[in-house]
């Protein structure tokens, strides 16, 4: 919107001014209009995080799921990129809004939070190892079979909500 | 006791797995712990939900970040910006989430999920 409206005056200051002016009032065009993306782009930005949040209310995720495919497609990022930038975003409490929900409803199994709190923080150092010399082309691979397998996890406990007993057996796997 | 310290040593086996998938792909870990807590511990959706959220307080990324980052693989300003959002949005979802019906919320998540990973997968291996 903006730069279009600027483009219309600044066609009235080409119109009246000198050469030397013109020139200007060309720069000054060719700067709002690259100022106009990177705003819609810290929009975006933002819009993405409200909607990943609330899927980390309602699904109890970390977000880095939804977030790192989305900063790769969306803002056209490289996977070690995202995925490095996602892992940033992770470093704040940003699930305590959440988390403070279910609590009140006393849905929460401290004990065997903290126990994957402190397996994960070893854990996610090794997975770091692992990836960090990874080709990005191989990592984003991974990361797809990742998504589909943890899809299918999802799936499943889905189904298992109906029948607790009959998944007993999968205990052996995992 | 004694089954307990063992329900203890799986469930932090479980996590160091989570870890690792977190490590590798820059996630939060909550996507496998969730349905592995339900799955293999029995966790009710809501208690393996909120238990997920505990975990996922400390930053227990930290170490892979700093691993990131020294490679210069962290896009700080994007982090920053997306920061707010994520966790006002995180409270509207925990609202949410006692309204909602949640299976098929995940269904619909999980059938997502599947596409953007094969499509993914398949986009990185093609040639």
């Amino acid at each position: 919107m903006f730069p279009v409206c600027c483009g219309s005056f600044k066609e009235g200051l080409l119109a009246a001014a000198g050469r030397e002016k013109i020139e200007g009032a060309q720069r000054f065009f060719i700067e709002d209009l690259l100022a106009a993306p990177k705003l819609n782009m810290t929009l975006i930005i933002l819009l993405l995080g409200l909607g990943v949040g609330v899927l980390v209310g309602l699904l109890g995720i970390g977000g880095g799921v939804v977030l790192v495919p989305a900063m790769v497609y969306l803002l056209g990022m490289d996977q070690h990129l995202a995925q490095g930038t996602s892992l940033f975003i992770l470093l704040p409490p940003i699930g305590l809004g959440a988390l403070r929900e279910y609590w009140k409803q006393g849905q929460v199994d401290l004990r065997a939070g903290i126990l994957c709190a402190i397996g994960m923080l070893l854990g996610a150092y090794g997975g770091s190892l692992v990836a960090l010399p990874l080709a990005s082309r191989h990592l984003k691979g991974l990361f797809g079979c990742f998504l589909v397998v943890s899809a299918i996890l999802l799936w499943r406990k889905a189904e298992f909500e109906g029948k607790p007993v009959a998944a007993k057996g999968e205990s052996a796997r995992g | 006791m004694g089954k307990s310290a063992g329900r203890d040593t799986g469930i932090f086996a479980v996590a160091c797995l989570c870890g690792m998938a977190s490590g590798m792909f820059g996630i939060g870990g909550g996507v496998l712990l969730v349905p592995l807590l339900a799955l293999l511990y029995g966790f009710s959706q809501h208690r393996a939900q909120g238990t997920s959220l505990v975990a996922l307080i400390p930053p227990t990324g930290v170490l892979a970040l700093i691993a990131y980052a020294r490679e210069d693989f962290v896009s700080w300003q994007t982090g920053l910006l997306l920061i707010p959002g994520v966790f006002l949005g995180g409270i509207v979802g925990g609202r949410l989430a006692e309204k909602l019906q949640p299976e098929r919320m995940r269904q619909v998540f999980a059938g997502i999920l599947f596409a953007l990973g094969a499509w993914q997968a398949f986009s990185a291996w093609r040639r």
